[in-house]
């Protein structure tokens, strides 16, 4: 079957059997022949059958058992059949006195195609007209006779009111089909166009999207220049003022010593933040390597809070280890997570009041493992997965629930003015979940103001 | 504009325009109801099954010009709603002329000026230079309170390009003159472009007052003004 065709532009229909369905037209020409036994055809514009519902009459019958009567009946159906009614309905005569009658099929001001109502007899007629006696020498009169009673007899104004009636059946049936098949163009037609309009907005966001982008690599390669030539005079800084400290270009008085020591302070806090910059830039690069190596746990925790010992014990704060049980070793960069604990245990210091106590933990966990995260074959992928989870806890003002998200964003400090109180980068946090992550664990808070804080984060063992 | 020389047809389309509510169906139904029945087909509107959106209304008339040549001409409107401007796209699309239905109410002003505006773009859109295109503008709603008045109107209308007409499409009060003012300017311009006199021995001004006796213009004006 070929795809309709219907032009948009002007939603004009050309071909009748593009928007009327064959079974439902031969439908309604069958229960117009129940009612009224008039057989009916409708043909398109170019002639072909669409529905055909008749029944062979007697008469028809007997004049096709004889030689010239067939031959003069065939002649006869094809010339109906190529009748086009141009100027309006066109009543065409048989030679047995019946008539064919046949009307346009227009719509839109277009000839779509035509019906053809017949043959009936009109009631006129009351003999057995001449023009059937001499069709064939063989004919007998009174067979022929006998055999035209049988077939239907309309007035002609009833046959005229009968195909006005079929004329109106067939445009609201074209119309519907029509504005049903229009419909359902403009929407594929209107989906189209918006696709359209859609794809042009995504290409758009696709190009603002790939600036930000270029943009954003941009910035990370100028942080990290900038970072790498601020550093280098500045190393020249500190080593002069060290050398100054310690004498070597002659005593220093008081005064002196104090403003070269804040100057060589100041140098190593500058330091610090360039360090942590690189390190930032680095890890918003993804290009900081790790080199995990089997770490015990007890040991790891225990050098790092011997490490922090003299600046927790300059604070009067105490470190402690608490380590539950029996723990495997980690695979993890031993630089990368003594980082990330030298950060934590640094704030921990540094917020803790004095007589307080900093305790690092660690035990293992059993990560819950979601399979792909949609709970696709969930039993099968929810493989239980181990990890090992290390807290650091202080007992210091605590951070309003609020702002526990937003302590992991580079440069943010829950309140600005503690930078100033407590030193700090307002880095370090931000590097920590960066660190982290790159191990594949997470970092979290748990912490209630007035009591302490608790930083945890999760190393997964590593894939087999 | 679609010409078939062989089964002698010709079929101009018409695209009634304009801002959300300023009656462009109602003027399609009032020439349904003013031409005679053998002139203008079943007026179909198409909406959208689920949210009641119009994609567009149809009218066809048919016109015996004579000569054997059938005039069909297809009358649409387009949805004045701003977010179906997809489907204005669509209906624009080889409009033969437009006429722009315009709020007369004072505080229409703005989104009438903004639909043209959206016309414009449109045709732009489709390679059509804006100023070519056949356009008659409508003021409908004459008999509404706080409209513009006719001195303002005609103050307007004789510094534009368009012929301006008066309507209260309710009523079909100007409908009909409005669609006779878009048949002259769209067929002068085909006649310009194609030699239709040429082709088929028709001269536009006789030809013109054929389409309006078919159409039964005069009866139906004095109709309404009754």
């Amino acid at each position: 079957m070929s795809e309709p065709q219907i032009d948009l532009t002007l939603a004009d229909i050309t071909r009748l059997e593009e928007i009327v369905d064959r079974g439902a037209l031969g439908e309604v020409c069958r229960s117009f022949f129940d009612l009224f036994s008039l057989p009916i055809r409708v043909f398109s514009h170019d002639g072909t059958l669409l529905a055909d519902v008749h029944e062979t009459r007697e008469i028809c019958r007997y004049v096709n058992t004889l030689p010239k009567g067939r031959a003069a009946c065939s002649g006869l159906v094809s010339e109906v059949k190529g009748i086009d009614p141009q100027d309006g309905v066109v009543v065409h005569p048989c030679f047995t006195g019946a008539v064919y009658r046949i009307v346009p099929i227009d719509y839109q001001g277009r000839r779509l195609g035509r019906f053809v109502i017949g043959p009936y007899l009109p009631a006129e007629v009351r003999e057995v007209p001449r023009s059937l006696l001499v069709i064939d020498e063989r004919l007998e009169a009174e067979k022929a006779r006998a055999a035209l009673t049988e077939m239907p007899r309309v007035r002609e104004e009833t046959a005229e009111r009968l195909s006005d009636h079929l004329t109106h059946i067939l445009d609201l049936i074209i119309f519907s089909g029509h504005r049903a098949f229009l419909t359902s163009q403009m929407h594929v037609a209107s989906v189209r166009e918006s696709y359209k309009v859609l794809s042009d907005k995504n290409a758009e966001l696709q190009t603002a999207f790939d600036r930000l982008k270029e943009l954003d690599r941009l910035k990370s390669n100028f942080l990290a220049t900038v970072s790498h030539e601020l550093r280098t005079p500045l190393t020249s800084i500190i080593g002069y003022s060290d050398m100054l400290a310690t004498g070597i270009a002659g005593d220093l008085n008081e005064e002196q010593a104090e403003f070269v020591e804040t100057i060589r302070g100041k140098g190593d806090h500058l330091l610090a933040l360039i360090s942590s910059l690189l390190d930032l830039g680095k890890l918003e690069q993804g290009n900081l390597p790790l080199r995990r190596e089997l770490i015990g746990p007890r040991d790891l925790l225990e050098e790092v809070a011997k490490t922090m010992t003299p600046a927790a014990e300059k604070k009067g704060v105490q470190m402690k280890v608490q380590v539950e049980g029996a723990l495997p070793p980690i695979a993890a960069d031993p630089v990368r997570i003594k980082q990330v604990l030298f950060n934590l245990c640094e704030n921990a210091v540094k917020f803790s009041p004095r007589g307080g106590d900093v305790t690092l933990g660690v035990r293992s966990v059993e990560l819950e493992s979601d399979g792909d995260g949609d709970g696709m074959g969930f039993v099968l992928m929810a493989a239980p997965k181990t990890a090992l989870e290390i807290s650091v806890s202080d007992q210091g003002p605590g951070i309003p629930s609020g702002e526990q998200q937003k302590i992991f964003d580079a440069f943010y400090q829950v309140d600005g003015s503690s930078t100033r109180e407590h030193g700090g980068t307002g880095l370090g946090l931000s590097i920590v979940k960066r660190l982290v992550e790159a191990h594949g664990g997470q970092v979290w808070v748990d912490s209630v103001v007035g009591e302490g804080t608790t930083f945890s984060f999760t190393i997964p063992e590593g894939d087999e | 504009m679609q010409l078939d020389f062989k089964a002698r047809e010709l079929t101009i389309k018409l695209v009634y325009y304009g801002p959300a509510l300023s009656g462009k169906t109602t003027n399609l139904q009032a020439i349904h109801r003013l031409v005679s029945a053998e002139v203008a087909g079943r007026l179909m509107t198409l909406e959208t099954q689920d949210d009641r959106t119009l994609f567009f209304d149809l009218l066809p008339l048919s016109l015996n010009a004579g000569k054997g040549l059938q005039v069909r001409v297809k009358l649409f409107t387009v949805p004045g709603q701003v977010i179906h401007n997809a489907t204005r796209r669509l209906v624009l699309q080889g409009a033969d002329g437009v006429a722009f239905i315009a709020d007369s109410q004072r505080t229409e002003t703005k989104s009438n000026a903004a639909s043209f505006v959206n016309l414009r773009q449109n045709l732009t859109d489709q390679g059509i230079e804006p100023a070519s295109m056949p356009l008659v503008i409508q003021f409908n709603k004459r008999d509404l309170p706080d409209i513009r008045t006719d001195d303002e109107i005609d103050a307007l209308a004789s510094r534009g390009k368009e012929p301006v007409f008066k309507a209260v499409a309710l009523r079909g009060v100007g409908v009909l003159e409005t669609l006779m003012g878009l048949m002259e300017i769209t067929w002068n311009r085909l006649e310009d472009e194609h030699r239709l006199s040429e082709k088929f021995g028709l001269t536009p001004g006789p030809l013109l007052a054929e389409f309006e006796r078919h159409l039964g213009v005069a009866e139906a004006i004095q109709r309404v003004s009754r």
